[in-house]
């Protein structure tokens, strides 16, 4: 495996569902992502693009194939293993941006950290005030997730997602529960961050979205039909 | 503060009312069966110390000599369960019994008393009396006689070998008081005139109402017994130690000894029946509140459901999201107990001041309670096992969703 992969998965197989309701969900799909780079996954409702997702982000093991963070195969490894790993690599942004409602914008921030134990309670309190205000709320550290807006919480689930300095970032259409201008601002916010050096994976199913973005990677019926970057290989 | 402990907290703090709820039936068990223990404690204690005051911890009666059995040729019709000792009424050596005895660290004093019944007689009002004849000195320092006295003087009987002291319910049964005559039969039909010199009452109804102590050479002389001594009664230092030195005490004098634990052990069996008892309804409620806390955190599980999913996407492992669940329990029940204990104390304070008549197997005018840390202890322990039972099947669940089967559910 090449050793500039910062993520990829090989023949991945998933089944979802049992007996006579059973779904071949991901049919020996194979991905290499650079570190730095930035992928659109595309495809219909159905077709396995959000089951590809948690089988990268460590959350779901596949029935077949493998998974490497950093040339790291993480096959073997148990379930507290996977979630320490999940910790310390990998961010998640979802579509309904998963917030606890209870907490502050800044609490929330800081549920990555704590788990991952590396620092004071007031250095946790700092970096999360530093990765809010730098997408725009540093005013609202102590508003209660649920008084936010629909914008406002993604923003704020972007930072929890940057909490641990992560190596990959998946988000799970990120903006598809946004409104245009909304939505705008938070690919905005997603460039900004491959761009100071995330890797980052994104499920949409706007095709204008996707067509920004440099590399593309199509799935249908659970297997890669395109992927941008092996066609434009020589 | 742990990751998971602090979630918790927050958790917790947003659901006042089913933390009210759980919290409130964990105080109430663990109030109501501290307060429970310490009245069916407070009665039996009572009735212990008054026994013990009375009659001593340890008793010394019959001199006995084994049968020896080996010798004995037995016949067909013989009882295979016939008392292979001959027993000899009274204690002619008391003087020598008590001091090798003396010598016995958890010994602190020891009475010789001479014992007999008799009817009694007082103007027109007649009773079946037990008559203790005592050495008025070796006696006070025995038994607790003289914290007993309700009335009259305890000089005044000691220096007057014609006055009594008299039960205090038997004073009320014959109608007198001090200075009054008391008239007793002796067995050659003569009645001997006493002064009644001090009414003494030890809290125990069997006792109040048929006990006389006289001077022991002038029950001696009235009973027309042969012995100074039908009992020695000892004090303990440590009168849980009892069956041990009376064992010993039998073995070593030859004589019939027993503690208060077997003196005692119907009533004392009644009381441990009763603590059981009410031991076990009480732990009904405390195991209830566990079921509330069940229910609270069953439904907290369920109601979680999306933020167990959040927070196993950011790395928490199972162990970790059971424990937050079992933090719920442990604080539910640590907040709990505390209180419960507070609440405990409170009512038994206040049980403790109830006023109440009670003048049967025991004489008391409020209900009597004990203040024992076993109490908060056990209640305490209850309570944290039935929490934790009761978190822990709650926890294991949370910990085993899958947290894909939310995420998917929410995003598709």
């Amino acid at each position: 495996m090449n050793g500039s992969i910062c993520l990829s998965c090989e023949a991945i197989e998933r089944y979802l569902g049992e007996e006579e309701s059973r779904v071949h969900a991901l049919r020996g799909v194979s991905l290499d992502l650079e570190p730095g780079s930035i992928h659109a996954v595309v495809g219909p409702s159905g077709c396995g693009k959000s089951t590809l997702l948690y089988i990268l982000g460590l959350l779901d093991p596949p029935d077949a194939g493998r998974v490497s963070i950093e040339s790291e195969a993480m096959s073997h490894l148990g379930d507290d293993d996977l979630a320490r790993k999940r910790n310390q690599l990998i961010g998640f942004i979802f579509q309904f941006h998963f917030l606890m409602e209870d907490f502050s914008a800044q609490e929330n921030v800081m549920i990555p950290m704590r788990r991952l134990g590396r620092l004071s309670d007031e250095a946790m309190r700092e970096r999360a005030a530093v990765l809010l205000g730098a997408v725009g709320l540093g005013d609202k550290l102590r508003r209660p997730s649920r008084h936010l807006s629909g914008g406002e919480q993604q923003r704020v689930a972007i930072a929890r997602a940057l909490a641990n300095d992560p190596r990959v970032i998946l988000a799970d259409e990120p903006t598809g529960n946004l409104d245009s201008a909304t939505g705008a601002s938070i690919m905005e916010l997603i460039r900004e961050l491959n761009a100071a050096g995330a890797t980052i994976v994104m499920i949409t199913h706007d095709a204008g979205l996707a067509d920004r973005l440099p590399r593309q990677i199509r799935l249908l019926d659970g297997q890669v039909v395109s992927d941008s970057a092996t066609e434009e290989a020589p | 503060m742990s990751p998971p402990l602090y979630i918790a907290l927050r958790f917790l703090s947003h659901r006042k009312r089913a933390l009210l709820l759980s919290l409130s039936g964990v105080v109430f068990g663990v109030g109501i069966f501290i307060c429970t223990q310490a009245q069916t404690q407070g009665f039996a204690r009572y009735f212990i110390d008054s026994t013990i005051g009375s009659n001593g911890a340890l008793i010394i009666r019959s001199r006995f000599r084994p049968r020896y059995k080996a010798l004995m040729v037995a016949g067909k019709s013989s009882n295979a369960n016939a008392a292979h000792r001959l027993y000899f009424e009274g204690i002619t050596d008391a003087n020598q019994i008590m001091r090798v005895s003396r010598r016995f660290s958890n010994v602190v004093s020891c009475s010789p008393v001479l014992r007999g019944q008799l009817s009694a007689r007082a103007g027109f009002e007649n009773a079946t009396v037990d008559l203790f004849g005592i050495d008025p000195v070796l006696h006070s320092q025995t038994t607790d006689l003289l914290h007993e006295l309700i009335a009259g003087s305890f000089d005044d009987f000691r220096n007057n070998t014609s006055s009594v002291i008299v039960g205090s319910r038997l004073a009320e049964e014959l109608g007198v008081d001090i200075g009054d005559t008391v008239q007793l039969l002796s067995p050659g039909g003569e009645y001997w005139r006493f002064t009644v010199a001090a009414i003494a009452r030890a809290g125990v109804g069997s006792i109040d109402s048929t006990r006389i102590y006289s001077h022991a050479r002038v029950a001696q002389t009235l009973l027309q017994k042969p012995f100074g001594a039908s009992m020695i009664i000892y004090k303990l230092r440590d009168p849980d130690r009892a069956p041990a030195l009376a064992d010993h005490f039998e073995n070593l004098f030859q004589h019939v000894s027993t503690s208060w634990q077997e003196r005692e052990e119907s009533t004392l069996q009644l009381f441990l029946m009763l603590r059981v008892s009410a031991g076990i309804t009480v732990s009904l409620i405390i195991l209830l509140a566990g079921f509330g806390i069940f229910n609270v955190l069953t439904m907290s599980v369920l109601a979680k459901v999306k933020e167990i999913a959040i927070l196993r996407s950011m790395g928490y492992r199972r162990i970790d999201i059971s424990a937050i669940f079992l933090w719920q329990g442990a604080l539910v029940a640590a907040a709990g107990s505390v209180l419960g204990c507070l609440l405990g104390a409170l009512m038994t304070w206040g049980v403790g001041h109830i006023p109440i008549r009670i003048r049967g197997l025991l004489y008391a005018n409020h209900f009597l309670v004990t203040w024992d840390w076993r109490h908060y202890f056990w209640a305490t322990v209850l309570a944290i096992v039935a929490v934790f039972i009761a978190s822990y099947v709650p926890a294991r669940r949370a910990a085993e969703l899958a947290p894909v089967v939310t995420l998917r559910g929410s995003s598709v």
